[in-house]
């Protein structure tokens, strides 16, 4: 299972978060925007935990509504499913994220005692840096490395995988038939 | 649980793909009574929406299949589910197998011998080829064969790019040939070159069946019955015919469909495992099982990406997905180094938008935050790539099979696909890219990189041959011991050479149905 799950990221360079530049969040805001939002699988404590995962990942992921688009997902059967973990390994999508995320928390207090959304921008980059180098130290299911993978595809999708990410990029759409709605 | 009985039909198909559309249409033109079971829902054009995320509702929903080995994990991405199965995302790379493929065993000692010769399939390639419409120039890498119908589609910006690499190389690039229409054909428009062939082409520049064999299905009268997943084909007591299958409808009711001749025509896992799972007193390991063969000699393509960043814009939005250029120079060597075996084959520019599993931000999957965005915004002008696929030997230990110990969704035994890549042909897929690497280097490129090593395409494992005693069926995917039984699809191939498999695969479909319509008195009882 491991060539299955390391897919793509099998070789992964030494960390690079080191050599990001700060950017400035505005979590309080983006918090609230979470709190605001009714989800079908995820709890309010999952999805702002996933949102922070992958706002690191791909600034502006919780803006575009990250975890309601995994939530909407996972809350469908397979056939209307929209994530890429369905390529890959579709028998249980929503105990892949939940575990996950379960994941995540527990790496977070491991290593620096709190949750991961109330980390400090640097340390969550540590921990992003972590997955990317397959160098969590408690987290063990999911293979954090391929928790990365599919996180980081779903911030993708979302931020520059629509129209409006199309643009963003510079990128023209040239769409036959338009989305009738991002996702 | 009673089952639910239908009227017999002439002429049963399992899966409503490229292989089984293409069957259905030529039987049922012919005059045959014809049903296509698809285990997904109906498909319109409609639903070919430009979007990678909304295109994934496209592929497979069905069973899940369990994968080991180093060469696997690809399943779920190139099947379809609905009609039409992966033919409305495939990415029509049009390629005929060379003389050679049809004889690894005989010349090289190694992998295995079709039934058949490449000049025994020359006349259904090209008969496919207009069928289906093909967009290609001459090249004189490729076997013999009539002229494309149409002309190749133009160079594009990313092969421009690329090209002076090859010729840094001392190879030549030419134009790919695709099943896209670079002019407007048969009634079908031309390609507008937007990149979203993996999304689905609802104007038909790209052949797929709804707009090509189904609208031909339909007219002769062919019926189409969605959500019903076949789980077994029948047999009369002697084992010796078969009677009809067993499928599953949208309510979990079993259902029975009496049929004077059988075609499975699903992708390659499933029509394995169909076979496997019909059972019976008289071939207790599974239908057409009697050589011990049945599941076995699984391959696939060993598929190395490189990308590149280029100083000139490269639009790597536009094109096609499948690619806009090809080499084959070199692809008859396959013994290119000691220790090295196949053939490989370069597919040069492929459309890529910034999300998905071919995507440019998956490209470096290492990045993020500032980082990637820096890259995507560069990538999404300059990026550039091309793929080669490297010839997997076909091995016994290779094979797809039933695990008892886990149940589906249908309660019936998982499949379970095991491939690992020969040690011969890891070498050669290694020195593909070191040679990939040194050509986007010598292209000029501000940074080159290859990603991993994936399978793509599955082929193998109904292997068709003269000897009962070591392959499944025919050569015309008739089953050794059954003869009202036929396959359909790449799981026919006992080799796969290096190139993408849809062209052969038409052009047996369209073999075996001849085969069928001249022999129809005899098949029919």
């Amino acid at each position: 299972m491991i060539g299955r799950r390391r897919f793509l990221t099998r070789i992964l360079p030494t960390p690079i978060w080191a050599s990001l530049g700060m950017r400035s969040l505005s979590r309080n805001a983006e918090a609230k925007t979470v709190e605001q939002t009714s989800y079908k699988q995820l709890t309010h404590s999952e999805a702002d935990t996933l949102a922070a995962w992958c706002d690191v990942i791909v600034s502006g992921a919780r803006r575009a509504g990250v975890a309601k688009f995994v939530d909407q997902s996972l809350s469908g059967d397979q056939a209307s499913s929209v994530l890429l973990l369905r390529y890959l390994n579709a028998s249980d999508m929503a105990g892949f994220y939940r575990k996950g995320i379960i994941g995540i928390g527990a790496e977070s207090h491991h290593r620096f005692s709190a949750p991961f959304p109330q980390l400090t921008l640097d340390q969550q980059r540590e921990m992003i840096a972590a997955a990317v180098a397959s160098k969590m130290q408690v987290w063990n299911e999911p293979d954090p490395n391929f928790f990365y993978f599919i996180s980081r595809s779903d911030a993708v999708d979302v931020v520059y995988g629509t129209e409006a990410g199309f643009a963003d990029l510079g990128i023209p759409y040239l769409a036959h038939i338009s989305p009738p709605k991002p996702w | 649980m009673t089952k639910i009985s239908h009227q017999k039909v002439e002429v049963v198909i399992a899966g409503s793909g490229i292989a089984g559309s293409t069957m259905a249409a030529e039987l049922g033109e012919a005059g045959f009574h014809v049903l296509v079971l698809e285990a997904g829902p109906e498909r319109k054009l409609s639903e070919m929406i430009s979007s990678q995320i909304w295109s994934r509702r496209l592929r497979w929903a069905g069973p899940e299949v369990q994968e080991t080995g180093d060469l696997v994990g690809a399943a779920n991405f190139a099947m379809g589910w609905g009609t039409g199965g992966a033919g409305l995302h495939w990415y029509a790379n049009w390629y005929r197998l060379h003389p050679d493929d049809f004889h690894v065993r005989s010349q090289y000692g190694r992998s295995l011998d079709w039934p058949i010769s490449y000049e025994d399939l020359q006349p259904w390639y090209d008969h496919a080829q207009t069928y289906f419409g093909v967009s290609g120039n001459l090249d004189p890498n490729t076997p013999p064969g009539a002229p494309y119908p149409m002309p190749a589609i133009p160079m594009s910006s990313q092969s421009n790019a690329i090209a002076k690499g090859f010729d840094a190389e001392g190879l030549k690039l030419t134009s790919n040939t695709l099943a896209v229409n670079s002019v407007p054909y048969d009634g079908r428009a031309g390609c507008v070159l937007d990149g979203w062939c993996d999304a689905g082409c609802p104007i038909g520049a790209l052949a797929n069946p709804l707009v090509l064999q189904w609208p031909r299905a339909i007219k002769a009268g062919v019926e189409l019955r969605h959500n019903s997943y076949v789980t077994r084909i029948e047999t009369d007591p002697a084992g010796s015919r078969a009677t009809g299958v067993v499928y599953i409808d949208e309510n979990g009711q079993e259902n029975v469909q009496p049929a004077d001749i059988v075609i499975s025509a699903c992708h390659t896992i499933w029509n394995a495992r169909l076979l496997l799972l019909s059972t019976a007193d008289k071939h207790p390991d599974g239908l057409g099982n009697r050589s011990g063969t049945l599941g076995h000699y699984f391959t696939s393509h060993a598929l190395t990406t490189i990308h590149g960043l280029f100083e000139q814009e490269t639009e790597p939005h536009t094109g096609v997905t499948g690619a806009n250029t090809l080499c084959l120079v070199g692809y008859d060597n396959k013994q290119p180094a000691k220790g090295a075996f196949g053939s490989r084959a370069w597919l040069v520019g492929q459309a890529a938008k910034p999300n998905d599993l071919l995507g440019t931000a998956l490209a470096k999957p290492e990045l993020f935050g500032d980082a990637l965005d820096a890259y995507l915004r560069r990538a999404s002008s300059h990026y550039g790539n091309m793929t080669v696929l490297c010839e997997e030997e076909s091995i016994k230990e290779n094979r797809i099979s039933l695990d008892p110990t886990k149940r589906d969704r249908y309660g019936l035994p998982q499949a379970h696909v095991t491939n690992s890549l020969p040690q011969e042909n890891v070498a050669r897929s290694e020195m593909a890219k070191s040679e990939g690497l040194r050509i986007f280097k010598a292209a000029g490129t501000s940074e080159a990189w290859a990603g991993p090593r994936n399978p793509m395409h599955m082929i193998g494992g109904t292997i068709m041959g003269r000897d009962p005693a070591a392959s499944v069926t025919n050569s015309f995917g008739q089953l050794h011991e059954v003869e009202n039984v036929f396959v359909a699809g790449a799981s026919l191939f006992p080799t796969p050479g290096a190139i993408n498999p849809t062209a052969t695969l038409a052009a047996l479909v369209f073999r075996t149905a001849d085969y069928i319509r001249t022999n129809r008195s005899s098949l029919l009882p």
